[in-house]
């Protein structure tokens, strides 16, 4: 009996069968309500027909927009991403190494998070412009914290590939430098940018980081005084050697008197001024030379 | 009927060492191991061999290359006259594409592998110099073949020992060779007449620059101008290094301690 209307509505949703479960499961509904008067009263079921085909049509056309704004975004991230020179920015580091041995690589995993996350916003806008209740809190928290944990996955992401990055830069900075008890600043470096990324991680999804940040705030206190203590005659030296830099008072080939050292201005540079006598080539550090004063001998 | 590889077989037997010259990774890993000790020459030890000589250019004559390579092995004590070393080299291109057997001899010190590992300036300064030497040899200065000088380390004593022709361009500037910016305002500066003057770490201390050194026993080749006179001069009073443009024949000079060390055709790199 329900022959032609049955098969009007799978003439309907022929198109949408691979449509989400939710909005083809409202529809049977519709059909066995309507399926009484449907011999006596032909144009009512074809109002209603037509309106469950254009909720379906509404849900279709945003899944398949959903579809392809993730697909051209993921494409698009994976295109700036290789023009910006990111593929060769991150060659060798760790991060990078581990997706290939996955048959993958850095820029292909972010380009398929950015689909997968726009892929998502359109299958909850779809949800919900097929009215299925998802009012009840956990969907509602789920969309909340969605774009939270894209971020925080991205910002994880980055930190690994940055930490790794920075690892590496350090290490060949430190290569010329011959001493084993160098390597542990490069790892220092790596971990100090990858505790970075957690927090801003954590922080970002709400998970609770005061104590984090405190740790973090001690080791840059730390940091900041250890170095500003060491690295106290290389400061002064080097603000001295600025303004010696800029206003040279003395240049290459001048004969200088430094205190108790005298002789011609081999070589002048931030931090030392290199003065050669008749047997012996001293290193001066900039600080000296403004706190003794210099004489030019003429 | 001989095989071939009696051919090679030849040339390796009984040498004292195998030097190979800008090796890839796994060719060294091949090499390392053999019996004989292995030297590597490279611009770089990136294949971290125990023995390494830097070779500062990239020197497009084999010979050079060669020669250098032994003078720095000697130099650094790895092997000494009346040794014999087989050199994998490539004459082609990248690849390491031949075999020579050389024969270490006294008179292959010629002072290239010291004019850069020992001189004041940095080797890399010194290496710097030299490719704008040779680049400015090779184009000149808007088509017109150009000479130039320059002293390369020393610069306090250089200064002392010549007096400006006129302003000093470089005057409270910092610039420094090997920067490719600076190498093309040392070309446009070349036409002035002058030397330039350089530093140990490669800062541009001065151009327009006359040089007055006292040019007693100085042993330069007869026929070259006054330009390489005054170059050659210079380095037998200080400990700096002068390289010279020609601008007749368009050779790039090298100068030390009064003596000439190095001469190459800028149109063979």
């Amino acid at each position: 009996m329900p022959g032609p209307v049955s098969a009007s509505l799978v003439h309907s949703s022929a198109g949408p069968e691979p449509a989400s479960t939710a909005a083809s499961a409202s529809a049977p509904v519709f059909t066995f309500e309507s399926a009484a008067p449907l011999q006596t009263v032909g144009g009512a079921v074809d109002d209603i027909v037509r309106i469950v085909g254009l909720r379906f049509l509404g849900v279709l056309a945003i899944l398949f927009l959903g579809l392809v704004l993730a697909y051209v975004a993921g494409t698009l991230v994976r295109r700036l991403l290789i023009s910006v020179g990111v593929p060769e920015a991150i060659e060798g580091t760790a991060f990078e190494r581990t997706a290939r041995d996955f048959e993958t690589s850095t820029v292909e995993i972010l380009s398929w998070l950015t689909r997968y996350f726009v892929l998502g916003i359109s299958v909850f806008a779809a949800l919900s412009f097929a009215g299925v209740n998802y009012a009840d809190r956990f969907w509602g928290l789920v969309i909340a914290i969605l774009p939270q944990l894209f971020i925080a996955i991205l910002v994880l992401i980055i930190g690994v590939v940055v930490g790794d990055k920075v690892e590496l830069l350090v290490a060949e900075r430190f290569r010329a430098v011959k001493l084993p008890q160098v390597n542990v600043l490069p790892s220092l470096a790596k971990y100090t940018v990858f505790f970075l990324a957690t927090l801003v991680a954590l922080s970002q999804v709400g998970v609770a980081t005061l104590a984090l940040i405190v740790l973090l705030a001690s080791y840059m206190l730390g940091l900041i005084v250890l170095s500003a203590v060491a690295f106290r005659d290389l400061l002064r030296s080097g603000a001295a050697g600025t303004y010696l830099l800029f206003t040279q008072p003395y240049s290459i080939g001048d004969e200088i008197v430094v205190g108790e050292v005298s002789g011609v201005v081999q070589e002048l540079d931030m931090f030392v001024t290199h003065v050669e006598s008749e047997d012996t080539e001293f290193v001066i550090p900039n600080a000296r030379v403004l706190d003794k004063g210099v004489g030019r001998v003429r | 009927m001989a095989a071939l590889s009696e051919l090679l077989g030849d040339l390796v037997a009984d040498v004292d060492g195998l030097f190979l010259f800008t090796p890839s990774h796994s060719h060294y890993e091949q090499f390392a191991e053999t019996d004989v000790p292995t030297v590597v020459i490279a611009p770089e030890n990136t294949v971290e061999a125990e023995t390494f000589v830097e070779l500062p250019l990239q020197f497009q004559n084999v010979k050079d290359r060669i020669r250098f390579g032994v003078e720095g092995a000697m130099e650094q004590s790895i092997v000494e006259a009346g040794d014999t070393i087989a050199c994998n080299v490539g004459v082609f291109g990248g690849d390491l594409d031949s075999l020579v057997r050389v024969r270490v001899e006294e008179n292959m010190r010629s002072g290239i592998y010291d004019l850069f590992a020992n001189s004041r300036a940095d080797p890399g300064v010194i290496r710097d110099v030299f490719e704008v030497a040779i680049e400015l040899g090779k184009k000149g200065q808007k088509g017109e073949p150009v000479g130039a000088l320059f002293i390369v380390g020393d610069a306090g004593k250089v200064m002392n020992k010549s007096r400006p022709l006129s302003y000093n361009p470089f005057e409270k500037s910092h610039v420094y060779v090997g920067d490719p910016i600076v190498n093309v305002m040392l070309k446009e500066f070349s036409r002035l007449d002058g030397a330039f003057v350089i530093s140990d770490s490669g800062k541009i201390v001065s151009a327009y620059r006359y040089l007055e050194p006292s040019a007693e026993g100085v042993d330069i080749p007869k026929g070259l101008g006054a330009r390489h006179m005054a170059g050659g001069a210079i380095t037998r009073d200080t400990n700096a290094t002068a390289i010279v443009l020609s601008e007749s024949d368009g050779l790039v000079r090298a100068f030390k301690g009064g003596k000439m060390i190095l001469e190459i055709d800028p149109e063979a790199y």
